[in-house]
């Protein structure tokens, strides 16, 4: 945007298209900036048209948007040259359909992932995803960043209940993919390009989901081991059992003292979340055996859950100069990568956290100084870990020092075709508009 | 270049004898399971994928439309070809590639046949989940260009669930691989895009697919009930007690009549519909599931709850299921059959309004489905040889999509569009939204090489189709 005179015309443009109090001008945004990068205006537009039209009007002038939620994930990304408009989908929270009989639901991208799990649970049902900062992360933002929690495990992720879902391409076309039932392969499959895109090829305005039984009581099993190793063969023996846990999860010792429910300790654990009725749970204690340190049930697994859910945001509370790099791997190499990640961190004098979803191949590293580190350690860092990356591993780095951004690119080793996918961003989104610059092209 | 130089090139590629170029050999691959045909002008049997990609430079170049083919199961047209278009025949790339037990993954050419994959790693006590009916033929080439599912997707999902990775040709000839053995990756989740896009976007070459751990116990139920209506509630009831069947078939009384006299089942024969339920996972989960199971049919009016006592009777329960299809052959010279989607508490309604089609049309529908996903399959019996029962099998046929589509449904659970519902895509979708995924297809077959005419209407036919269709399929077709 070249000159004030400019600005105030595009404001009053935004203005007409949302209405006065839906839009907001820089220099009030400065809080809400993309890795220091201030957007011009916010807009929170009322309605899918509305989308379309600002969506229409950013074409028409060149201007870049980026799409929000409940900024729990902005922070991640490659450095954007330009920021112009800050897309809010929070107004979008229209009910599109519910009936709990059918055990789906339609909703819109910026109810956020509490409100849409208290409004199930009133059926006895359940909205499987269990990312971090429910009560701020949106259902837009939870599909355009494919997060996922512990509940992965057991109930697949977003790709696997995700039904339908209604959006505005880049180039401002309003449009659908799949339905409200659960079933359905009329069309191409727009919620798999969309999961997991960032924000690049479209705004998603709404979405339908599969909802789950709720379960009537779920007990968590904590198993202590030595070293990762022991750890990772215990993993082995569940993933081969008959058990069917809703969660197996991975946590390093470090990582204990960043998770309320766990506390502080020098062993490698694995908590292993249950559900079902007393004979089902004490099937699990006795296919366990004696590798359960403790049992957790009630308020205190509750907590121990969500901490695991939030472990990204403590991490960045607490040690705001981390790396947090996040890996989806096939399950046979975990242990070599928790081997790797080791090495790298100790040769780079970092202190190691991790925690992962590691029956189903999800680490989550973070890794600090102990005190100032150099721009280069972090940088140094992230490429000896890319290189060492198992075959089909793909990793982001979703946090660092501000300025080792400029540094490190945060997508790494990607498996599938990168001309296709450009392909795909070039339909979508011609001109760019979309989160320009943060992701993979 | 004519047909006949483009064979020649064919068998300069995959070799003299990997080619079929006369009538009498080309009758053969004119259909599918469906009920429409189309010859092509000549098929080939590539062996790897070099040669796929061979023949993709080859038929772009001309241009000449391709399909690819596997065990042409398939209900919707899919796999025809366009008439004189090459055919490529999946079926001596039927390798399975690897079995990688460790990080339960295999990969496999797009020949194999579903159930040899899950035969061929059962000894390690893993199988292959998706499990359409049609799976002692069908290919898992087709499983992908298709998205199948079959009875047990109520809990496991259709086959885009079961798939991690895709080696693909595009119609370029260019080979490019999507995704690999993680269970999810960074970037555009392309395999996901790919699954399902009904051989318009690039044929899959090797398919990586999840392999599961087969369940320590499963329990299979008959829950036999005097009505249709009774045995829909009780799928209802199922889910609101918060269990969830690893399948939930309902057969109504006439198909489970008909399928009786064809396989000897076990199916009472004075029922006006039953339930087939089964439950697995661990012991302990799968008795209690049971139980609760048989106490809400009981509560729901059922007249009698079965317990499959043996393996041999489980097998033979579902093989009446499995087999329903051929015995319809037995009392019908023609079918056809459907496969919409309501809202699961939508089951009784859609089921009367099926009732009423019939009465209608004058015809037999006997109701075969995946009730716990209300995903139907409506069997509208007809003789081919009466046009006008035709015209009227099909009325019916698309009655039923409309109402399905107005309950807030789908045209497709598992079929396919292909040929067949092309054109209530529309009804469906409104023109943006297929001009969104149409604009995808023509970034990667811009010039509709790869399995035209298929999936997607024309923008003309949406325009031409106001209100009910008025049977498009057949104004399509010129039937």
């Amino acid at each position: 945007m070249s000159t004030a005179s400019t600005a105030t015309r595009f404001a009053s443009e935004l203005r007409a298209i949302c209405g006065a109090e839906y839009l907001v001008e820089d220099p009030e945004l400065r809080p809400r900036d993309i890795l220091g990068v201030v957007p011009a205006f916010a807009v929170t537009p009322g309605s899918p048209d509305e989308v379309v039209a600002v969506l229409r009007f950013a074409n028409e002038h060149g201007l870049v948007v980026v799409p929000a939620g409940g900024f729990t994930q902005q922070h991640s990304g490659d450095l954007p040259p330009q920021v112009d408009v800050l897309l809010y989908t929070t107004r979008l929270t229209e009910v599109e359909h519910y009936d709990s009989g059918d055990l789906t639901i339609g909703i819109g991208a910026g109810c956020t992932v509490a409100q849409l799990s208290s409004k199930v649970a009133a059926h006895n049902l359940f909205f499987a995803a269990d990312p971090a900062l429910p009560e701020r992360c949106t259902v837009g933002g939870l599909l355009a960043t494919g997060l996922y929690g512990p509940h992965r495990h057991g109930y697949g992720g977003l790709r696997d209940y995700c039904i339908g879902v209604r959006f505005v391409t880049g180039d401002a076309r309003k449009a659908k993919g799949g339905g409200r039932v659960v079933k359905n392969v009329a069309g191409y499959d727009m919620m798999k390009l969309l999961i997991g895109s960032w924000g690049t090829l479209g705004v998603i305005t709404s979405a339908s989901f599969k909802l789950f039984p709720a379960p009537r009581q779920t007990r968590t099993f904590v198993s202590e081991f030595a070293s990762a190793a022991e750890a990772i063969g215990f993993r082995n023996r569940v993933v081969h059992s008959p058990l069917d846990p809703v969660c197996l999860e991975l946590v390093s010792p470090e990582a204990r003292g960043l998770t309320p429910g766990l506390g502080p300790g020098s062993s490698w654990s694995i908590c292993l979340r249950a559900a079902g009725s007393d004979t089902v749970l004490a099937r699990y204690r006795s296919e366990l055996g004696t590798t359960v340190a403790r049992e957790i049930e009630g308020e205190n697994e509750h907590v121990l859950w969500q901490a695991l859910s939030d472990f990204s945001h403590i991490v960045y509370e607490r040690h705001p100069r981390s790396l947090l790099i996040s890996m989806t791997l096939p399950l046979g190499d975990v242990q070599a990568l928790l081997d790797e990640l080791a090495m790298v961190a100790q040769s780079h004098n970092l202190t190691l956290a991790t925690v992962g979803r590691v029956g189903v191949g999800h680490l989550l590293a973070a890794m600090w100084p102990a005190a100032q580190a150099e721009v280069a350690n972090y940088v140094d860092t992230v490429s000896t870990l890319r290189n060492r990356l198992p075959r089909d591993a793909s990793m982001a780095v979703l946090h660092c020092p501000a300025e080792a951004r400029q540094g490190i690119k945060t997508w790494a080793s990607i498996p599938s075709h990168l001309e296709s996918m450009r392909l795909v961003k070039n339909v979508l989104d011609a001109k760019d508009i979309l989160n320009r610059g943060r992701f993979l092209f | 270049m004519n047909l006949p130089e483009v064979v020649g090139h064919l068998r300069k590629i995959a070799g003299h004898d990997a080619v079929l170029d006369r009538p009498e050999d080309l009758m053969l691959y004119e259909y599918d399971a469906g009920i429409r045909k189309s010859t092509p002008g000549a098929v080939v049997f590539p062996q790897t994928t070099e040669q796929v990609s061979q023949i993709m430079r080859l038929a772009s170049s001309v241009p000449i439309p391709v399909v690819a083919r596997g065990a042409a199961t398939g209900l919707s047209g899919g796999a025809i070809s366009q008439p004189g278009g090459i055919v490529i025949a999946t079926s001596r790339m039927n390798h399975i590639l690897e079995v990688d037990v460790e990080n339960q993954r295999a990969v496999v050419q797009p020949g194999v046949v579903n159930l040899q994959l899950s035969e061929h790693v059962s000894h390690l006590g893993l199988y292959f989940a998706p499990d359409p009916s049609s799976q002692k033929a069908c290919t898992i080439g087709g499983n992908v260009a298709e998205n199948s599912g079959g009875p047990h997707t109520l809990m496991y999902g259709v086959t885009v669930n079961h798939v991690t990775g895709v080696e693909v040709v595009l119609p370029s000839g260019e080979i490019v691989h999507f995704g690999g053995k993680a269970a999810e990756s960074y970037g555009y989740d392309m395999t996901g895009f790919f699954v399902g896009s009904e051989g318009t976007v690039g044929i899959a070459t090797a398919i990586t697919v999840k392999l599961l751990r087969k369940p320590e116990k499963v329990a299979t139920l008959l829950g036999i009930f005097e009505s249709v209506d009774d045995a829909a509630q009780t799928v209802s009831a199922i889910t609101a007690a918060g269990i969830t069947p690893a399948a939930l078939e309902m057969l109504d009384g006439w198909t489970l009549r008909t399928i009786e006299a064809y396989c000897h089942a076990g199916y009472p024969l004075d029922a006006g519909a039953v339930l087939l339920i089964e439950l697995d996972g661990l012991r302990e989960a799968v008795e209690e599931q049971a139980e609760a199971v048989r106490v809400v049919c009981l509560e729901e009016k059922a007249r009698e709850v079965r317990r499959a006592k043996t393996e041999e009777e489980r097998a033979l329960l579902w093989k009446g299921r499995k087999t329903a299809f051929g015995a319809l052959g037995r009392v019908s010279p023609s079918y056809y059959t459907q496969d919409g989607v309501v809202p699961r508490s939508k089951i009784p309604a859609v089921l009367r309004h099926i009732g009423n089609v019939s009465k209608k049309y004058d015809l037999i529908i006997g109701n075969i489905f995946h009730a716990g996903d209300g995903n139907l399959h409506p069997l509208i019996l007809f003789d081919i040889r009466f046009p006008d029962q035709l015209e009227r099998a099909l009325a019916a046929s698309t009655e039923i999509l409309e109402w399905c589509i107005a309950a807030g449904g789908s045209i497709t659970g598992e079929h396919g569009v292909g040929m067949e519902k092309r054109d209530l895509m529309c009804v469906l979708f409104t023109e943006q939204d297929l001009d969104v995924m149409t604009s995808l297809r023509n970034a990667f077959n811009g010039d509709d090489v790869l399995n035209p005419k298929k999936l997607f209407p024309t923008p003309r036919m949406c325009r031409e189709i106001t209100g009910p269709a008025q049977n498009p399929v057949l104004v399509q077709e010129g039937m």
